[in-house]
């Protein structure tokens, strides 16, 4: 295992490129909300900035951190992301429209399902990778494997996040899907979830007036439809070449925390078309190597792993293109490397970071 | 350690695929919303970035036929409020309340709308502006804003109607020409936030607002206050429910005045105009309050109908002479009842208790006997009486331009007994508004044309440039001009000779017909209620004015037409024809009692011979002059009998007069200075200039100083010194 191999250059550019991005798209989206908010228009931008710094150094860490080592913490690793979820039930937990999702820690404060999210993708993996063949049997893979998704999501279920409890499940269902379990199975388990969505939007009012909203957005524009046509008012008035960096007209408080679940509309307000193709682009090309780096894995949990990562970013990220484009119903998911959000940045620097260490010990080029 | 198996890579590849397949169907999504749909949805987002505040329009002017304003617009300002950009709504309610003097609680209610934009004050004052201007508050905003104002208060309310709040025309000419008065208005447009506040780096677009046209009246300043003064004064004298006066230009159809009294302010239509309005409203509950104002703003000449009564003779006259079943001297025979018609209750003449015996069609008119008209009428029969009723104008709008305009009611010939012929013959059984009556009395004396009302002459822009005017209709002839010639020497008659005498006004050939009609309420004749009035044309010869007076319900007592209508149209006619300038022209008999008549004499000096002579000339004077030069260039600077001298009407009045060029011009002091006194007085008195000397000898100073400025007859005092030597 030679140390000297070089990472995947490819994989970190795009990726700087998107933090790069996001960290201007942040200042550009947030500035009414942080001028008019808290007074300060720099306000999100400066936390950003912060975070991308940090993010840099954990990707930068991980590239040379050996993945195996990974395997072995990652017990440590899941009970540590499980702990951190338990500590918004003290009161460092701090309370945002009703939903406990932030931990403060004083000098910052921290997401703990988005360290969640990579957490349980690599006690996942790790389990997965220890038991090859098992994923094939009910009892002894697929079984735990569930429980070990349910612990994940759960822990997120529980702050009243459904959304991106979801994105995770799906990210982990991939990796048992990549592991090679059955097919049968895994349509059994589809058709569960299914179920479960409906059963989910039955229960709730509010999810079955999304999908009224998704359906007819334009009827209901001044109640649920309001987000989903403000956010193709966005896209639309940006047309191919786009209003102009900082020139949207959108993020003013038509389209709530554009620098969030929105984001990407924003993009195509203001860059347009070409824009909104150009981060695409960047997005496929992470997908594209990660999967290549999961392919040229030399050992199982550095295929699951890298699997597990790629799947994460690609399942978020195709799921807030198509709320945004209002492809899907709408609900509410940050962008990777482009939304605010500190500790989902650093992850997901982190999380390529650990990408691009698995690149360093592929068998194959890595042009 | 183990390596990753064949499936694992190959649902990874299939992962692949698979993600790039929805990355793909995405970017096309993506595309069609910004390429296809680009535009639509851009458009959209325009619209609800656009916040508009509207810019009212000036709203053309309204003026008489000679250009004076009776209804203008002026600038004003309005303070808005966009309560989303307001920072500290108690202090701000606090400054606005105050300097607006409203209610603090209102302002702040204002202040905190969940709305884009709240009206807070309309039509403030400069002031007010610039005190709020200073203020500097944030969301409020001060647009420009214009109101209107009636110069003249209560008078011609009913032709120039009024506007509500948002300057739209509710009543009359500001109505019925709201669309050309009103203008475009324009906007300001501002891209705003979701909450309506401004966009930081955006740059607001005004549209500005075009202002509407104005509209030139056929009323007369000075006619109407005439008519005005006129029903002011019969509705006081006699106790009146209401009075109305309208004066009509015969030949044009020209409405010259019109007014109805008690009236309202058009500036507050709201508000009681005299003290008996304002204690009689105070009575009022705001239902019935509102009831009362939607009467009194109905304008009464044109939406009202009433019974005619002896007026309308003159149509059944006009209509019995153009057919020939009657000539001027034709014999009738008055013994008090109508008996040719049978009739559940007898038909009388006004005079039944001292008939008025045989007499000539002329001097039927002159005694407004019914039973003579009563036979005209029967001559004519239903169907041709029905026929010049209509032709005349009668059950049909004249087409005025002003609102809620009636038809009057006209039974059907089907309908018409022998009695309802007979009644309506004088004027009873049909009822007419009094704007039909004019127009028809104004038909009667042109010549025979029936005329369209016209109120509104034209129509010009902003800088007085001509864009629309509308010209005299004639709807049709309805008589001949000898039967119209025929009908003035009838209607002199009455002025002269009969019921009329008291509208007669020497000079100016007045003729007329009296009218004094039982008021019909609920269908029935109320006792004790009566309308009278008088229809007066003059001159007759050549007619200038048709005058309609109506007092709706005197209350003295004395309710006769002839007793308390005519008098008042005689004065109207009087000072209508001395302002229009009439020629009066005396009958021998006239000029004698003219000339016994005692005058003050005017001032008139100052004047310049032009309007002395004119003066003089008005009130019957004749006068000399020792000048013969150009008349604009004299002035009077003494007349003999002095002003306020009482003389002999038609005296003559001897004019001393100036050159105005030396009176008015400034003259340079001379320089006197070693001069004789013999001299100085000839310099002096050459250009008019006054002296005072001091001492003997030459000329040593003088005050003013020479090459002073100084006014025609100016003091100068000249010092004098002997030289020695």
């Amino acid at each position: 295992m030679a140390k000297g191999k070089a990472s995947d250059f490819t994989l970190m550019i795009a990726t700087i490129l998107l933090v790069f991005i996001g960290i201007i798209m942040v200042f550009s989206s947030s500035w009414p909300n942080a001028l008019y908010k808290m007074n300060d228009g720099y306000y999100f931008l400066k936390k950003q900035l912060i975070a991308g710094v940090i993010g840099l150094f954990a990707m930068l860490f991980f590239m040379n951190f050996p993945y195996w080592r990974l395997n072995k913490l990652s017990k440590l690793i899941f009970l540590g992301c499980i702990g951190l979820s338990l500590l918004l039930y003290t009161p460092l937990g701090i309370e945002i429209n009703g939903a406990k999702r932030w931990i403060n820690f004083g000098i910052t404060t921290v997401q703990p399902s988005d360290a969640m999210k990579l957490g349980s993708i690599i006690y996942l993996t790790s389990f997965l990778s220890r038991r090859k063949e098992d994923i094939k049997s009910i009892k002894k893979g697929v079984l735990p494997a569930l429980v070990i998704i349910g612990i994940g999501t759960g822990t997120i279920l529980m702050q009243k996040d459904l959304s991106t409890s979801a994105v995770l499940g799906m990210a982990l269902v991939i990796i048992l899907f990549i592991a090679g379990m059955k097919m049968l199975h895994l349509t059994v388990l589809g058709v569960l979830g299914l179920g479960a969505v409906a059963g989910a939007i039955a229960l709730e009012d509010f999810r079955l007036n999304r999908i009224m909203a998704f359906l007819n957005p334009f009827e209901y524009k001044s109640g649920i439809g309001w987000q989903v046509v403000q956010s193709l008012y966005a896209l639309g008035s940006g047309g191919v070449f786009g209003a102009g960096l900082g020139k949207s007209r959108q993020k003013f408080f038509y389209i709530p925390e554009p620098y969030n679940d929105f984001i990407f509309a924003i993009i195509g307000e203001e860059l347009g078309f070409i824009g909104c193709i150009t981060v695409i682009v960047l997005f496929l090309l992470i997908i594209w190597r990660g999967i290549r780096i999961a392919l040229n894995a030399k050992d199982l949990f550095g295929c699951l792993l890298a699997s597990g990562i790629v799947s994460l970013i690609a399942v978020q990220t195709l799921i807030h293109i198509a709320v945004v484009t209002s492809s899907m119903p709408p609900t509410g998911i940050p962008l990777p490397f482009i939304s605010y959000g500190g500790t989902s940045l650093m992850v997901y620097m982190a999380a390529v970071g650990i990408l691009l260490n698995i690149s360093r010990h592929t068998e194959l080029d890595r042009s | 350690m183990s390596s990753p198996t064949f499936t694992t890579k190959k649902r990874l590849v299939f992962m692949l695929l698979a993600v790039s397949v929805v990355v793909f169907g995405l970017m096309m999504r993506l595309g069609y919303i910004q390429i296809v749909r680009g535009q639509g949805l851009k458009d959209e987002a325009l619209e609800q970035w656009a916040k508009d505040i509207p810019i009212g329009p000036k709203r053309g002017a309204i003026y008489d036929r000679n250009g004076k304003e009776l209804a203008v617009s002026i600038s004003s300002y309005q303070v808005d409020c966009i309560p989303a950009d307001v920072n500290e709504p108690e202090r701000s309610a606090e400054i606005i309340s105050t300097i607006l003097d409203l209610d603090k609680e209102d302002v702040l209610s204002d202040l905190t709308k969940r709305q884009s934009i709240v009206k807070i004050k309309r039509w403030i004052s400069d002031e007010e502006a610039d005190e709020l201007r200073e203020a500097d508050l944030d969301g409020i905003v001060i647009v420009p804003d214009n109101k209107r104002y009636y110069p003249y208060g209560n008078f011609a309310s009913y032709i120039l109607g009024f506007t509500d709040y948002d300057n739209k025309g509710l009543y009359g000419v500001e109505r019925t020409y709201d669309k050309y008065l009103t203008g475009t208005p324009g906007r300001l447009i501002k891209n705003t936030d979701s909450l309506g506040r401004q966009l930081p780096g955006d740059v607001e677009r005004l549209v500005e607002p075009e202002s509407g046209l104005n509209a030139v009246l056929t009323i007369d300043e000075t006619i109407q206050h005439i008519a005005e003064k006129a029903a002011l004064e019969a509705q006081v004298k006699n106790k009146a429910k209401r009075t109305a006066v309208i004066i009509m230009e015969p030949k044009t159809g020209n409405v010259l005045a019109m007014s109805t009294k008690p009236d309202f302010d058009p500036n507050n239509p709201r508000e009681p105009v005299t003290e008996e309005q304002k204690q009689e409203w105070a009575q009022l509950s705001q239902e019935q309050l509102i009831k009362e104002w939607n009467s009194i703003w109905r304008p009464y000449t044109i939406s009202d109908n009433y019974e005619p009564g002896s007026t309308f003779k003159i149509i059944t006259a006009a209509a019995g002479l153009e057919e020939g079943v009657v000539t001027k001297d034709s014999t009738f025979h008055c013994d008090g009842y109508v008996r040719q018609v049978k009739s559940p209750k007898p038909i009388k003449c006004w005079r039944y208790y001292n008939p008025h015996g045989t007499q000539t069609f002329v001097e039927g008119a002159e005694n407004s006997c019914n039973e003579v008209f009563v036979e005209v009428g029967l001559r004519l029969g239903k169907d041709k009486m029905y026929e010049y009723v209509r032709e005349f104008g009668f059950g049909d709008k004249t087409g005025i331009d002003l609102t809620s305009e009636a038809y009057g009611l006209v039974i059907r010939p089907e309908y018409i007994k022998e009695v309802n012929l007979a009644t309506m013959s004088f004027g009873q059984g049909i009822a007419v508004t009094p704007i039909q009556l004019v127009t028809a009395m104004s038909a009667v004396a042109n010549g025979g044309e029936l005329m369209e009302p016209r109120i509104v002459k034209e129509l010009r822009d902003q800088n007085g440039e001509l864009v629309h005017e509308f010209k005299p209709e004639v709807k049709k002839r309805v008589i001949s001009k000898e039967t119209s010639d025929t009908m003035m020497e009838i209607l002199r008659s009455v002025v002269d000779n009969g019921t009329g005498g008291n509208a007669y006004t020497a000079g100016y050939r007045v003729g007329g017909k009296t009218g004094t009609a039982q008021k019909v309420v609920d269908g029935r004749y109320a006792s004790g209620k009566y309308i009278a009035s008088f229809a007066a044309i003059a001159p007759t010869d050549d007619p200038e004015i048709a005058v309609l007076v109506i007092i709706d319900e005197p209350s003295t007592g004395v309710y006769y037409g002839g007793l308390i209508a005519a008098p008042v149209a005689g004065e109207v006619v009087k000072e209508t024809l001395d302002y229009l300038d009439v020629e009066l022209k005396y009958t021998a008999e006239e000029l004698e009692e003219e000339l016994k008549k005692k005058v003050i004499v005017p001032d008139v000096t100052g004047k310049d011979l032009n309007e002395a002579a004119e003066m003089l000339a008005g009130q019957g004077f004749k006068y000399t002059t020792q000048e013969s030069g150009a008349k604009g260039s004299l002035i009077i600077v003494d007349q003999f009998p002095k002003a306020n001298t009482e003389v002999n009407k038609g005296s003559k009045i001897e004019l001393y007069t100036q050159d105005k060029v030396e009176v008015e011009d400034t003259i340079i002091v001379p320089n006197l200075k070693g001069q004789s006194p013999e001299k100085v007085i000839e310099t002096l008195n050459e250009m008019n200039l006054r002296f005072k000397f001091n001492g003997n000898g030459l000329v040593m100073d003088q005050v003013p100083k020479p090459g002073t400025e100084v006014k025609f007859n100016s003091l100068i005092e000249v010092e004098f010194q002997k030289r020695d030597w």
